[in-house]
C-alpha cells in the first residue's frame, strides 16, 4: 500500500501520514511520540484555520459525527485517535501556548489557537477600523454576529475577551458596562 | 675464482661492497628522475584532463562514474587530501564537490532521523538530495552518495550503507543492526512498512518470546518502527517508516 496525500469533502488536503494506521496510537517511544504530536498539532491547526474551528474537546475524539471527524478518523484505513491520546496533545498544545482551557481549571475542552491571542487583537482592531467604529460602543454580539460577516464571525467570548485585552494595554479598548452586558469602545492608536 | 685468504681480501671485498653501492644508488637515482619526469607528463596529462572536463565530472553523473571507475582502476584516489596529492583534488574541485555532497547527506539523514530512526532508503536519500541541490546542481547517483558516505567516515560519525534484502539502505545512527533486526527490516521492505509477530513466527520459524522482543526493542530502544494499536487482525502491529511507501 502506498500512503498518500487526501482531500477531504470539505476541501482540506490531508497529509501523506494520515493515511499510516500508527499515527492514530500513542508512540511508546518518546522520541517517535514528540514528531507525531507536532504532526497532529500541525494538523490540528490547520484544520482548524480551514474551517474556522475553534474549540477541541476530549469527546470528539470519542464518537463520530464532531466536526473534526475528517481529521480525527480515517475511515478508508478504519482508524481513530482516541480519547486519552487527543487529550495528550490537547494538552501539549497548552504547554506551547498553542491553545488554553476553557474553561480554565479542566483539560477536556480547549480554544485552538491558530492564531494567537496577539493576532486576533490585530485582527479585531483592523476590522473596528475598517468598518470605522472607533469611539463607538460594540457590544460582543455586534462582533461575533456581524451583519457582513467578517474574520471574528463566531469568536468564542473568552477568545474576544482576551483580544479586547491585549488592545487595552495599549489604551486601545475601553470595557464599558452597559444596560443588558458588557460593551467594548475602541479608541484610536494613542500618539 | 680465487679466493682470497689473506687479509687482503678484506680490503677487497670491501672495496667491492662500495663499489657496488655506488652503482646502485646511483642507479636508483637515475631511475627516480625518470620516475619523477614521468609522474611530471602524468601530471601535466591530469591537469589538462581535469581543466577540460571538469565541468563534466562536476555536472554529468555517468561521466563522473566512468571517471571514478577509471581513478580506482590505477589506484588513484581522486579525493586524496592535501598530504598525498592534493593537487589532484584542487585542479579537479572534486573534494569539495564531494564534501558539499556529504554536508547535504547529513543534512537529509538528521532531518529525517525522528521520522525512520536513522535509516533511510537509498532510493529515498537520492530523491531528497536532489531535491536540496535543485536543478542546478546536476544529477547524482548512489554511487556518489556510496563515495561520499566514505568520505565522511573520519569524522566517526557512523554513516554506513547496509543492505538488506537487496535494498542499499543508509543507517545514520551508531547502533549496529542486530541479525534479527536486519530479518524484520527485510520482511517489512515486502509488506510495505507493516510487520507483525506471527510474520516472524511463522515465516521465520522464531519463537514469540524472541520476535516480540526484536519488536520491541526496535520500537522502545532504537525507534526504528512505530507501533499501531488498532490493528485488526494482530490487535499490535509494528510500522517501519523507511520501508513504507510514501508519495509526497
Amino acid at each position: 500500500m502506498s500512503l498518500s496525500t487526501h482531500t477531504t469533502p470539505s476541501g482540506y488536503l490531508l497529509p501523506s501520514i494520515h493515511s499510516a494506521p500508527p499515527f492514530f496510537t500513542e508512540q511508546p517511544n518518546p522520541t517517535t511520540q514528540s514528531t507525531a504530536t507536532e504532526q497532529w498539532i500541525r494538523l490540528i491547526l490547520g484544520y482548524a484555520r480551514h474551517r474556522k474551528l475553534f474549540v477541541l474537546r476530549v469527546e470528539d475524539a470519542e464518537a463520530a459525527g464532531s466536526e473534526w471527524d475528517e481529521i480525527l478518523r480515517n475511515e478508508r484505513i478504519n482508524r481513530r485517535i482516541l480519547p486519552d491520546h487527543l487529550s495528550n496533545i490537547i494538552a501539549t498544545m497548552v504547554s506551547k501556548n498553542l491553545a488554553s482551557y476553557e474553561p480554565a481549571k479542566q483539560t477536556r475542552s480547549a480554544l485552538i489557537y491558530w492564531r494567537l491571542p496577539e493576532e486576533w487583537a490585530e485582527v479585531l482592531y483592523d476590522w473596528v477600523v475598517s468598518i470605522g467604529q472607533l469611539n463607538t460602543i460594540l457590544t460582543f454580539y455586534d462582533i461575533t454576529d456581524p451583519p457582513l460577516e467578517s474574520a471574528l464571525t463566531n469568536i468564542p467570548i473568552p477568545l474576544l475577551r482576551k483580544a479586547i485585552a491585549i488592545l487595552g494595554k495599549t489604551g486601545r479598548s475601553q470595557m464599558i458596562a452597559i444596560a443588558d452586558g458588557e460593551g467594548v469602545r475602541f479608541l484610536a492608536r494613542s500618539r | 675464482m680465487r679466493r682470497g685468504v689473506g687479509l687482503a681480501a678484506f680490503d677487497h671485498q670491501e672495496q667491492a661492497e662500495r663499489s657496488y653501492a655506488e652503482l646502485s644508488s646511483e642507479l636508483s637515482r637515475t631511475q627516480v628522475e625518470h620516475l619523477h619526469s614521468q609522474l611530471d607528463q602524468f601530471r601535466t596529462a591530469l591537469a589538462h584532463f581535469a581543466s577540460t572536463h571538469r565541468e563534466s565530472i562536476r555536472s554529468d553523473p555517468s561521466f563522473r562514474y566512468a571517471f571514478q571507475q577509471m581513478c580506482s582502476s590505477i589506484g588513484v584516489d581522486p579525493l586524496a587530501g592535501p598530504r598525498k596529492g592534493g593537487w589532484w583534488a584542487e585542479l579537479l574541485g572534486l573534494g569539495d564537490w564531494q564534501y558539499e555532497l556529504g554536508v547535504q547527506i547529513v543534512d537529509v539523514c538528521v532531518s529525517t532521523r525522528e521520522q525512520n530512526g536513522g535509516l533511510i532508503e537509498m532510493s529515498e536519500l537520492v530523491r531528497l538530495v536532489s531535491k536540496l541541490r535543485g536543478v542546478s546542481g546536476g544529477g547524482i547517483t548512489e554511487d556518489d552518495v556510496v563515495r561520499s558516505i566514505k568520505t565522511l567516515q573520519p569524522l566517526g560519525a557512523g554513516y554506513q550503507v547496509v543492505e538488506i534484502a537487496g535494498i542499499k539502505m543508509v543507517r545514520s545512527v551508531v547502533k549496529a543492526l542486530d541479525e534479527d533486526q536486519t530479518t524484520i527490516l527485510a520482511i517489512a521492505r515486502e509488506t510495505g512498512g507493516r510487520v507483525v509477530e506471527s510474520d516472524l513466527i511463522q515465516r521465520k520459524g522464531w519463537t514469540r518470546n524472541r520476535a516480540r522482543a526484536a519488536l520491541e526493542n526496535m520500537l522502545l530502544r532504537d525507534g526504528l518502527c512505530w507501533l499501531d494499536a488498532q490493528d485488526n487482525q494482530a490487535g499490535r502491529a509494528y510500522w517501519v517508516p523507511s520501508a513504507m511507501h510514501w508519495e509526497i
